[in-house]
């Protein structure tokens, strides 16, 4: 079995930044559960897809061995610096670019010093992966990428990991519902912008418990549509691709980061 | 202390291309030219700052995309690589720039005073967004005058587009009174391009002029139709289409930098001079002036 685990995170810093803060915190500690669930499943290669590494000219694969140093979020700089210690598994990335290629999915590797790796991808990385050893395979985000199309790049990368022989954690690195506070709150009050995005989130998380049949991929889509869901919930997309399908999920953790919809879920393959 | 001024404002848009044909040293990848008639235009927006001798560059980046209000640099020598994360192979820039914290501080006060969410950005290992540089590299490569840097609230995209000008304007009439106050003579920067419409593969050669057009004709008609009111003086009737070029065209002033300078300066009704237009990757850029003092 090329997929032996697979992960939701959110990839907003403010837990990993701020995991103190009491909102914050649930956040914080489900992530690090993850982390220690998903050591326990012994992956040799991460896949990892964030909705905030945005790409608009083709699909683009972090192919640069190791990156490393420090990297400022652009909305969140005050509460300090992400440190950044990203290993890739290049062969299996060259192999994802190749295929991907060739299913029609033109794809092209990035390995360039001081490239901005998106904060999504850091955050998920310092959680699951925090002593930088398990190297990843790093997808974008292309915004002209519909879901199913997301879900045909996960397909790919677990396909070359099997290939490979190689045992691969999935993980989808996104939020649930989008609306945020636009303005300045106390951090410690932090909550789900509105009663009806808790309410759909929840209803979300549910569903997933339930598996992947089901109707799953509809739930998705009237979610993002209704929620404002983060890149339409594509993470799920390149999720649900890698995995195959899943039994059900069990969740870590549910909260909000600055008003948007977070969870950390574990999922149960079938 | 004599009253400060806004002494012009650019459309000064941001495609790292421009600034990758030029080969200047701090950039890595090298280039075989391309896009000259936009890097000519350039030129002319040159010679004009340094006719200026303005005493502040103030730049208002989409690149720099905020939620949570109107963020302005407030750490005084930023230094660093830029990457452009779209790209990458054509700006890996080495950037060093002085950041005029006073004035600054004192817009940010101002948008504060006038009910806007806004604060200042102190971490020192921020990375300056691509936009920024750009527009700074082509209007300005020496590197020799201070700078204010502007993010991009989300408030057009997130809330309605209406709103989000609103903001804007409000930030503009912000930026201007601190001017004011300051003494200073400054020169605003919209690092934006018009039609966003764009080819989604990159040429094998990326400077292959002869895979260069408008990738949209209906976006290349509203510029042309914009460019022209501009050039007649008419900014009311262009902030009274606004909501339709930004919807037809899918422009990016959308994300504020124009509303910001035109309110900024006070809805200029002289024209504006067009130092030329051009097409990067099939999107719509003009490099204009509205000269407002000597």
């Amino acid at each position: 079995m090329p997929i032996v685990s697979a992960f939701l995170v959110p990839g907003s810093p403010l837990p990993l930044l701020r995991g103190d803060n009491p909102p914050w915190a649930g956040l914080a500690d489900a992530a690090r559960a993850a982390g220690s669930a998903l050591a326990e499943s012994r992956p040799d290669v991460l896949l990892i897809y964030s909705t905030q590494w945005i790409a608009v000219l083709d699909e683009l694969w972090q192919t640069r061995p190791h990156s490393t140093g420090i990297h400022v979020d652009e909305n969140w700089y005050e509460y300090g610096d992400l440190e950044m210690n990203l290993r890739i598994d290049t062969a299996l990335a060259e192999a994802c670019i190749a295929a991907a290629t060739d299913a029609g999915i033109r794809s092209r590797a990035v390995n360039y010093d001081g490239f901005p790796i998106d904060t999504g991808t850091i955050v998920a990385n310092s959680f699951l992966n925090p002593d930088g050893r398990i190297p990843a395979v790093v997808a974008a985000n292309n915004l002209y990428h519909d879901f199913a199309k997301t879900e045909a790049l996960g397909r790919i990368a677990a396909e070359q990991a099997e290939l490979q022989g190689k045992r691969a954690a999935v993980i989808a690195v996104g939020g649930l519902s989008g609306s945020y506070f636009d303005h300045e709150i106390d951090i410690a009050t932090d909550h789900i912008v509105s009663e009806e995005d808790d309410a759909a989130n929840r209803a979300l998380l549910e569903a997933l418990a339930g598996g992947s049949a089901n109707g799953l991929r509809e739930r998705i889509a009237e979610f993002a549509g209704a929620a404002k869901g983060d890149m339409r919930l594509k993470h799920l997309g390149w999720l649900l691709g890698a995995t195959g399908g899943f039994s059900g999920a069990k969740l870590l953790g549910y909260g909000a980061t600055y008003g948007a919809g977070a969870a950390v879920v574990q999922f149960q393959l079938s | 202390m004599s009253e400060g001024k806004i002494v012009a404002g650019f459309i000064a848009p941001h495609p790292p291309h421009l600034v990758y044909a030029e080969n200047p040293p701090q950039n890595e990848p090298r280039a075989e030219g391309g896009w000259e008639p936009l890097r000519w235009a350039y030129e002319k927006a040159r010679k004009s700052v340094e006719e200026l001798k303005p005493d502040v560059l103030l730049v208002h980046s989409p690149h720099w995309q905020t939620l949570v209000g109107h963020h302005f640099l407030g750490v005084r020598r930023l230094k660093g690589k830029s990457v452009d994360p779209i790209f990458p192979n054509l700006f890996r820039y080495n950037f060093d720039l002085d950041v005029d914290v006073d004035l600054a501080e004192a817009c940010c006060a101002e948008a504060q005073a006038l009910g806007l969410t806004a604060k200042m950005m102190r971490n020192p290992n921020f990375r300056v967004d691509y936009g920024t540089i750009t527009t700074l590299h082509m209007i300005r490569p020496q590197w020799d005058i201070p700078v204010v840097g502007l993010s991009a609230n989300n408030s057009p995209y997130y809330l309605t587009l209406e709103k989000g000008v609103e903001e804007m304007e409000k930030l503009g009439e912000a930026t201007r009174r601190a001017i004011e106050k300051s003494g200073k003579r400054a020169v605003l920067l919209c690092s934006n391009t018009f039609s966003h419409y764009h080819f989604q593969e990159e040429p094998e050669i990326p400077e292959d002029m002869s895979r260069e057009h408008p990738q949209n004709y209906k976006g290349y008609k509203w510029d042309m139709r914009m460019i022209e009111l501009m050039r007649r003086g008419e900014i009311r009737e262009v902030m009274r289409l606004f909501p339709e070029w930004v919807e037809e065209a899918f422009a990016e002033v959308k994300s504020g930098a124009f509303p910001w300078m035109i309110s900024a300066m006070g809805y200029p009704t002289i024209p504006a001079e067009l130092y030329g237009y051009g097409t990067v990757i099939g999107t719509g850029n003009a490099v204009m002036e509205w000269r407002l003092a000597a």
